[in-house]
């Protein structure tokens, strides 16, 4: 065996950019010490149980060592039944304390995982929604699945047991010392070798352990793709691909499985070794001590028996090191969220009256690329709006500036006179909403899915809502009603019945203004027709910005935008457009045939 | 079989007739890594198991005042601790390598079967078992399949003890023989328990990352809509409870922990009680003592591998039955076929409806009903889920050919095609005949706006062929998703093109252009677009409207939207008022030259007017 390089190929690597900030090395540490100051409690107890436990678990060795010493010079009295019943005694409380430590330690652990995740979902939920709306929820979504994942064994396994594994070579350590002094000099012989060997592997694990989970993720992933498409795989003949491309994942993870072993394979004789040249260390100059009547023979007994009792807390440390390490990686990412300030608006800001404006607004995603430019607009109350245009023209983006949830660049987009952006997303909500493809149906009850749109509601309302987008009948129909779990893993709603919920939760926050982007295009058209009667409903007396897919869209509503390379190129009624002759006539025509 | 030889070039077939066969021909499958695993573990564990021994030695030396003796012990020990290094280190590599083999060879065995079952696994249920044993339950399978040479080699060693200990001291050793089983097994009855709380605690966990996904999943419309507070109970309550849970499950681990400090520590005192008074009579030296008691000590550490099998094994058999279940999965029908593989050519003709895809044609089909489209579009592809009259591609039946070829003649692209992760151009590198590039069909699916996307993700001035796309393209929007399975599509060429409602989440300017492209692209190839858009309806060379399982009429679109009421209905959505208002025209024998319509257009009518009442 001459070593193993890492391989080139890094499964952890990012293939994207993160899209949300990682917590700086500072906010990571403030985090972890405003954690520890949340525990202080548990923690002191942790490490006080666990000095008992170790304590008393050196009374055997201490016990023993002093009977060896007396039958070895042959004493007639040995007080048998009182050593032995201190041993007993001692073993009781080391057997409670044990239970102690673990059930205190998990404990411990555990409060401050649920702490984490609780915290990080807290601040999750409070994130700007032009945040959301630019960096997606991927990012965010993989934070809370794998991040936690892999902080969980670090809270509930690695903090305790460290603790413990510190505490308790420090007072094995401290025990040899007070029986015999020259033996802790012995342990000392091996500690160089320990520290190089350390030194070397802990430079490299934590990466490479980082890596190989990640390997091993992507091996599940890849055969999860497969099974997902598999209609897809079937239909293009992928399947020898996908095969090929599991075993390429396959090949990519045992590499690193190769390379961590290696890894192991030197930290694994180094830790033996340093065990043995302890014990023997302890037994061969302890001996040469007794022999030249330096150190009593039971000092050595009880000398060795601790030197070999070193060998479960060390384990504990080598073993539980790493997984910290790779835990700091998840603990920046999840921690990285609080660097985003939630933007708290003028609370003071409320519009007075329903009229939209936008004024000269210029937008952009990037610095110096607008998306939009110089786009002006009034939308008076109860007028229904439709922005067309080919795609990436900017009609989306125009429809979240109006709905507040982008601030424009130049310009100012005002409801009632009150300027969107300056307004707390709560505030803004209470009187426009976006409505988009995303027909998310929350998993958990019916009702759960509705009462988040107006938490005080009773079950009538909830049925008046439903009733009012013509989901009635087939909620009624439900087993368990308002009360039927659906969401992934509970009863499957087909797109448009997630869409009716969609619409139910807007009858319920009864918004005065809604702006539709592309809220029907996802379904299949023939189930949409019959949406479109419901949403019709919805829609009534409200002021409507619709970004319309569907030139039947544009044709109902009572003004059109046509918007063009970001820029408004036509706007006005239906008729009046297709009169003029532009753009739009164009596509309608070939449109209606 | 080394890791660096992984995969397998043939993971093999496994026994799947229960869950402990296919454990079993895992085994059998490295022996040769078992057998190795087995003698390093000798080693290993008969090293540590000797150490006691040295103690015992040296400690008796210094009584004696033995120099020499004492410096044998040091020899023995530097042999000991050489044993014990390479022991477990070779012990470890060869452990870790069973597992990796075993651990690879499933995760081969089930790509292999989800590629076979293709489409078969759409139903959720099945898929949903191949992820969980992908994800979760060969990673505890390959644990047991390891564990059994570590377990036989520990057991092996604690024997050796035993017979050792009964050679070298009859009397103490007797103490030991009987206390050691009771030490093995005494924590054996807690397992079971301890194993379901830490289910439950996993189940909860699982439970708890579910909420926390759903609800960032959801989180742009609880933002947008309220509600986050509801959510955030709701997560509190299920965090809160996997805390109990787990602390249930620790209280139990704990309870394990002092039984197995307790039960060594009463054999230690009655080692030392017997021992001392066998001391005390000379019947045994100090050194023999100290020997036994500190092979009480180290006897724990090869026992615990009782433990560990017990366990193993409770975790993985669950795991083990469903793998097993799992890879005897079969797709519902054959798909071998009686006939050659031959890819036939000509009309595309469905006798069960009466649908006829002209070759070399653009047809369009227009259904009312979408799921009996989709029914319809499987069907057009052969060897559906559901078997019945099977298509016939210039004449041959295409359920009777082999389902590659079936597939290789007929593409059909179902409503949802699923992008694959990657980059763009490992997204379009596809089976094709290789006559349309990757830049023609992107520009006839109108992509430039998702190339210039992906572009924008790159880091400055990338190739946006290698952007990335995440799984299922979900980074892009409905449409542009869309679009790009579409490219995908054209790439492809196939004889026969089906394509379900490929534009749907596409704006009308850019469908007009998709509509142009796709038929320029496809022109003297075969192609069927099932569509209710009139933009692409336009185009098409011929337009079928199938209505209740059969072709109702067959014409071009300005035809069919002048004379067949029903064609009308889908396609152009006039509101329920205005169809009613043509309904009547046409019933009073109005300007309007009546269709010979089918006999149920009465029941619309009425239909019609219902709803009219309705709304009124």
């Amino acid at each position: 065996m001459i070593g193993v390089a890492p391989p080139a190929y890094d499964p952890a690597a990012p293939t994207t950019a993160d899209t949300l900030p990682v917590g700086s090395a500072a906010t990571v540490r403030a985090y972890v010490a405003e954690l520890l100051r949340r525990h202080r409690g548990a923690f002191l107890l942790l490490v006080t149980v666990n000095a008992v436990a170790v304590l008393a678990s050196l009374a055997g060795p201490w016990l023993l060592g002093g009977l060896v010493e007396r039958v070895s010079h042959g004493a007639r009295e040995l007080h048998l039944p009182l050593t032995v019943g201190l041993f007993a005694l001692a073993l009781l409380v080391q057997a409670v304390f044990v239970r102690e430590v673990r059930l205190r330690g998990a404990m411990l652990g555990e409060r401050m995982l649920a702490d984490l995740r609780e915290d990080f979902l807290v601040r999750s939920v409070r994130l700007p929604p032009g945040v959301l709306e630019r960096a997606g929820t991927g990012d965010l979504l993989s934070r809370i699945t794998t991040d936690i994942d892999r902080l969980a064994n670090a809270m509930r396994e690695a903090v305790p047991q460290l603790t413990v594994g510190v505490v308790w070579t420090a007072l094995l350590l401290g025990g040899l010392v007070l029986t015999a002094p020259p033996l802790a000099a012995a342990v000392l012989v091996a500690l160089p070798l320990l520290l190089a060997g350390c030194r070397w592997y802990f430079r490299r694990a934590p990466s490479a352990y980082r890596s190989e989970a990640a390997g091993y993720a992507a091996v599940a992933a890849a055969l999860t793709e497969t099974v997902d498409a598999g209609r897809t795989v079937e239909a293009h003949r992928l399947g020898e691909r996908r095969i090929a491309l599991s075993e390429l994942r396959i090949k990519q993870w045992t590499a690193w499985e190769r390379y961590t072993l290696w890894l192991r394979s030197v930290l694994f004789p180094v830790v033996n070794i340093t065990h043995v040249t302890v014990l023997a260390a302890v037994l061969l100059i302890g001996g040469v001590f007794v022999l030249r009547g330096w150190l009593g023979i039971g000092q050595l007994t009880t000398g060795a028996l601790i030197a070999q009792m070193l060998v479960d807390p060390v384990g504990l440390i080598l073993r539980w090191y790493d997984e910290l390490q790779v835990a700091q990686v998840s603990l920046a990412r999840l921690v990285g969220v609080r660097e985003i300030e939630p933007d708290a608006g003028d609370a003071s800001l409320s519009p007075a009256g329903r009229d939209m404006h936008a004024d000269r607004v210029h937008f952009g995603y990037r610095e110096g690329v607008d998306v939009l430019r110089e786009v002006s607009l009034k939308v008076a109350p109860g007028t229904r709006l439709a922005l067309v245009g080919p795609s990436g023209a900017g009609k989306s983006t125009l429809g979240r500036l109006l709905a507040g949830i982008y601030a424009p660049r130049k310009g100012r987009v005002a409801l009632g006179g009150a300027e969107l952006s300056r307004m707390p997303a709560e505030r803004v909500r209470a009187h426009v909403a976006l409505v988009n493809q995303e027909h998310h149906v929350f998993v958990g009850s019916l009702r759960d899915n509705l009462l988040l749109a107006r938490a005080d509601a009773d079950d009538a309302e909830l049925w008046a809502a439903l009733g009012a987008v013509d989901a009635d009948g087939w909620a009624r129909a439900l087993e368990n009603g308002l009360d039927t779990e659906v969401g992934s893993g509970g009863f499957a709603l087909t797109p448009a019945q997630a869409q009716q919920i969609a619409l139910a939760r807007l009858v319920l926050a009864d918004p005065h203004t809604l702006v539709l982007d592309e809220a029907t295009s996802l379904l299949d058209p023939r189930a949409a027709r019959h949406l479109e009667r419901s949403l019709a409903r919805v829609l009534d007396g409200r002021t409507v910005v619709a970004i319309a897919h569907r030139l039947h869209t544009a044709h109902d509503a009572d003004v059109i935008a046509v918007v063009e390379n970001g820029r408004i190129s036509e706007l006005g009624p239906h008729d009046d457009l297709v009169a003029a002759d532009g753009t739009y006539a164009a596509l309608w025509r070939s449109w209606h045939g | 079989m080394q890791i660096q030889d992984l995969p397998y070039p043939d993971p093999g077939v496994p026994d799947t007739r229960s869950g402990l066969r296919l454990l079993w021909w895992l085994e059998r499958n490295q022996l040769g890594g078992q057998l190795r695993a087995l003698a390093w573990g000798l080693l290993h564990f008969a090293s540590v198991a000797a150490l006691p021994f040295c103690v015992g030695l040296a400690v008796q030396a210094v009584v004696d005042r033995s120099g020499s003796r004492l410096a044998l012990t040091g020899g023995l020990l530097a042999l000991l601790c050489a044993g014990n290094a390479l022991g477990d280190t070779f012990l470890h590599r060869a452990a870790v390598t069973n597992w990796v083999t075993a651990a690879a060879r499933l995760q081969q065995l089930l790509a292999r079967k989800a590629a076979e079952l293709g489409s078969a696994l759409t139903r959720r249920v099945a898929a949903g078992e191949v992820v969980t044993v992908s994800t979760g339950d060969i990673e505890k399978i390959g644990w047991c399949v390891e564990a059994v040479s570590r377990f036989t080699a520990a057991a092996v060693t604690v024997l050796l003890v035993c017979a050792a200990l009964l050679v070298y001291q009859p009397a103490l050793g007797m103490v030991v023989v009987v206390g050691l089983p009771v030490m093995a097994f005494a924590v054996l009855p807690l397992l079971p328990h301890a194993t379901r709380r830490a289910d439950v605690q996993r189940e909860k966990a699982g439970r708890a990352t579910e909420l926390a996904s759903d609800t960032v999943a959801g989180l742009r419309v609880l933002r947008g809509i309220g509600g986050e507070e509801l959510f955030l109970d709701r997560y509190r309550r299920a965090s809160q409870e996997v805390r109990h849970a787990a602390v249930r499950s620790a209280r139990m681990w704990a309870l394990i922990a002092a039984i197995q400090v307790l039960l060594p520590g009463l054999l230690l005192i009655a080692v030392v009680w017997y021992g001392i008074h066998l001391a005390r009579t000379g019947r045994i030296t100090v050194g023999e003592l100290v020997t036994v008691y500190s092979s009480v000590l180290i006897l724990a550490y090869p026992l615990r591998h009782f433990q560990e099998i017990a366990m193993a094994y409770s975790f993985s058999r669950p795991s083990a039955e469903r793998a097993a279940r799992v890879l005897s999965l079969k797709r519902p029908a054959d798909s071998t076929g009686t006939r050659t593989a031959d890819v036939p050519s000509g009309d595309l003709y469905d006798p069960a409806t009466g649908l006829c895809a002209p070759a070399g044609r653009l047809t369009a089909v227009v259904c009312g009903d979408p799921d009996a489209a989709g029914r319809l579009a499987e069907r057009l592809g052969g060897h559906p889920a559901e078997p019945g009259t099977s298509v016939l591609l210039g004449g041959v039946p295409l359920d009777e050919l082999p389902l590659e070829a079936a597939r290789t003649a007929v593409l059909v692209q179902d409503k949802d095609p699923v992008l694959l992760s990657g980059s763009l151009r490992e997204l379009l590198d596809v089976p094709a005949s290789g006559n349309v590039s990757a830049e023609e069909a992107l520009a006839a699916a109108q992509c430039d706006d998702v190339l210039e996307a992906l572009a924008q993700t790159m880091p400055a001035a990338g190739d946006p062929m290698d952007a990335r796309i995440t799984e299922r393209g979900r980074s892009l929007s409905g449409g542009q998703r869309q679009r790009l399975a579409l490219a995908r599509s054209l790439i492809a060429d196939p004889e026969v093109l089906v394509l379900d409602e490929p534009t749907s989440a596409v704006d009308a300017h850019t469908e007009a252009r998709i509509a142009q492209g796709l038929r320029k692209l496809r022109s003297g190839r075969t192609t069927v677009v099932f569509t209710s858009s009139p933009l692409l309806l336009d185009r098409a060379d011929r337009v079928v409207l199938v209505h209740e399982g059969t072709v109702a009429a067959v014409g071009s679109h300005r035809d069919l939207v002048r004379t067949e009421p029903r064609y009308r209905a889908v396609v152009t959505r006039e509101t329920d008022e205005e169809r009613a208002l043509h309904d009547m025209i046409r019933a009073d024998g109005g300007p309007r030259a009546a269709p010979a319509g089918p006999p149920d257009d009465d029941a619309a009518l009425r239909d019609v007017v219902e709803k009219m009442e309705e709304t009124a």
